[in-house]
């Protein structure tokens, strides 16, 4: 029984501060020990399911249901021993990203006509501003208007490599990936994302 | 090492997760291509700002999440109590509620944390101690397998005031040869009172072990108006059953049937084939024989 989440590879680097500890806490049921894990996590995964998603309300459920299959995996699924080597970083984002995937895949499939989020003109003309002089509520309103062109899985690395700042090996276990890829997309990722805030008349080396 | 080669792990390098040979190559190559080094720089500053716009939670799930996945639990008179919102799930007598957590993790999976206990289940655990009986117990149990469902069901049909053997269960639940099985099912009963596993007693006399000793098994059973002595005084006669001579039925001797029977009608039965070779049906409410 290989489980590639448990085992089989060794990790490059000891970067799960105390992930399997947490697991197993939660496996024993120690009082607090899945509100550490949700205080820990919940923001996280919230701001990937959001990248994936696009829509706070959906990623909120997501996230919710995927911290409640975490809880019953952990306590009444897995072992000890299996919780003990479990890498739960990139396994809890695994459960979002599938969650995320599913959502998005029923939500194309409906009738729901998705909404256009770039050019619902709420916002205004696009303001061509130098970099020194943005104003830093613009600039993230900006970024936000750029990763929202991006496609899915540029902005769920995106979300992965710079906002959790993961670490490659973990990211190719969220994702399942090779590490050597996963390089390459990222930085493919990133020129998209450089690409669409020029598109929009900003140089973003300030 | 070319540029393609080099920009594509430009982040990794700022990370330091390349590997050795891997990160001199690169930051050779960076040293000699101007191109490359500004965007290392570009890199540099994408990545910071994007941290910026990390998407925050209008509302922490924690609560809901943990209203999921936490029990409650608190004190009724000298019992610990732990329940859902759906029912009462444990019932033990502990010095602290520390003893009951890996018990309660190995059966449910889940965390106990102190509230409240709704008013309704209180007074059920109170009814329940005192011998008041509860009709309805609202208990959240989660049986482990088929045989525990059957079993816990059984005893709850046993009614207040009277008492069965083991064995009337192991047949109730069709397992007639598993008494030893059902014993230890009943035996490890999480919610005692509630499920009243106190009603059943060994078929040797007696009333047998409990959770609390068998000094409160015999004090809640009298509670509940069960003449004990009486029972005990049938069971050194190796009176199993008792049949009543004008209807011909024979019951168990705390069945309400039975104890409508006057003295001078009582006929006692040792087993119930001695019963029915004289002619007596089992009771069909207490159900001395399981109905085909």
């Amino acid at each position: 029984m290989k489980n590639s989440w448990t085992g089989g590879e060794t990790p490059t680097q000891t970067v799960d501060d105390g992930g399997g500890s947490l697991a197993v806490a939660v496996h024993r049921c120690d009082p607090g020990a899945f509100e550490r894990l949700i205080q820990r996590f919940e923001r996280p995964l919230f701001a990937y399911a959001d990248g994936i998603l696009q829509n706070a309300f959906d990623a909120q459920e997501v996230v919710q249901d995927a911290l409640m299959r975490a809880h019953k995996a952990l306590t009444r699924q897995y072992d000890e021993a299996r919780c003990a080597a479990l890498a739960l970083r990139p396994w809890l984002f695994r459960t979002v990203r599938n969650l995320a995937l599913n959502k998005l895949r029923s939500k194309r499939s409906s009738l729901e006509q998705p909404l256009e989020a770039f050019d619902d003109g709420r916002l205004g003309p696009f303001v061509h501003l130098e970099g020194s002089e943005l104003e830093r509520k613009e600039e993230i309103e900006l970024l936000k208007r750029a990763m929202s062109l991006l496609p899915v899985d540029a902005r769920e690395l995106i979300v992965l490599r710079f906002m959790e700042e993961m670490p490659y090996a973990e990211i190719a276990k969220t994702v399942g990936a090779s590490e050597a890829a996963l390089r390459g997309k990222v930085f493919r990722s990133l020129k998209l994302l450089r690409d669409a805030l020029e598109q929009k008349g900003v140089a973003y080396a300030m | 090492m070319q540029c393609r080669a080099a920009l594509t792990r430009i982040d990794a390098l700022r990370t330091r997760e390349l590997a050795p040979i891997e990160q001199t190559a690169v930051e050779q190559h960076l040293k000699t291509c101007r191109s490359c080094n500004e965007s290392t720089d570009d890199v540099d500053s994408l990545a910071h700002a994007v941290k910026a716009i990390a998407a925050v939670p209008a509302r922490s799930c924690c609560d809901d999440v943990k209203r999921a996945c936490v029990d409650s639990y608190d004190r009724v008179g000298d019992l610990w109590v732990a329940f859902s919102k759906d029912g009462i799930r444990m019932v033990a007598a502990a010095d602290s509620i520390d003893d009951l957590r890996a018990p309660y993790a190995k059966r449910y999976g889940r965390e106990l944390a102190p509230a409240p206990i709704p008013e309704a289940l209180r007074r059920q655990i109170l009814a329940a101690t005192t011998g008041e009986g509860v009709d309805a117990p609202r208990v959240d149990l989660e049986p482990t397998n088929d045989l525990e469902h059957d079993v816990l069901q059984t005893l709850a049909r046993i009614p207040r005031g009277q008492v069965r053997t083991y064995a009337w269960v192991a047949r109730q639940v069709g397992r007639p040869r598993a008494v030893r099985a059902v014993g230890n099912i009943i035996a490890r009963n999480v919610v005692p009172y509630l499920v009243p596993c106190h009603r059943v007693v060994p078929s040797s006399g007696g009333v047998g072990n409990y959770i609390f000793g068998s000094e409160k098994k015999r004090d809640i059973l009298e509670r509940e108006g069960v003449p004990v002595d009486e029972l005990e005084a049938l069971a050194r006669e190796h009176v199993r059953y008792i049949g009543s001579r004008t209807t011909h039925v024979f019951c168990f001797p705390t069945c309400h049937g039975a104890r409508r029977i006057q003295e001078k009608n009582k006929v006692p039965f040792r087993d119930a084939d001695e019963a029915m070779e004289s002619g007596y049906r089992p009771c069909r409410s207490c159900q001395p024989v399981v109905a085909a």
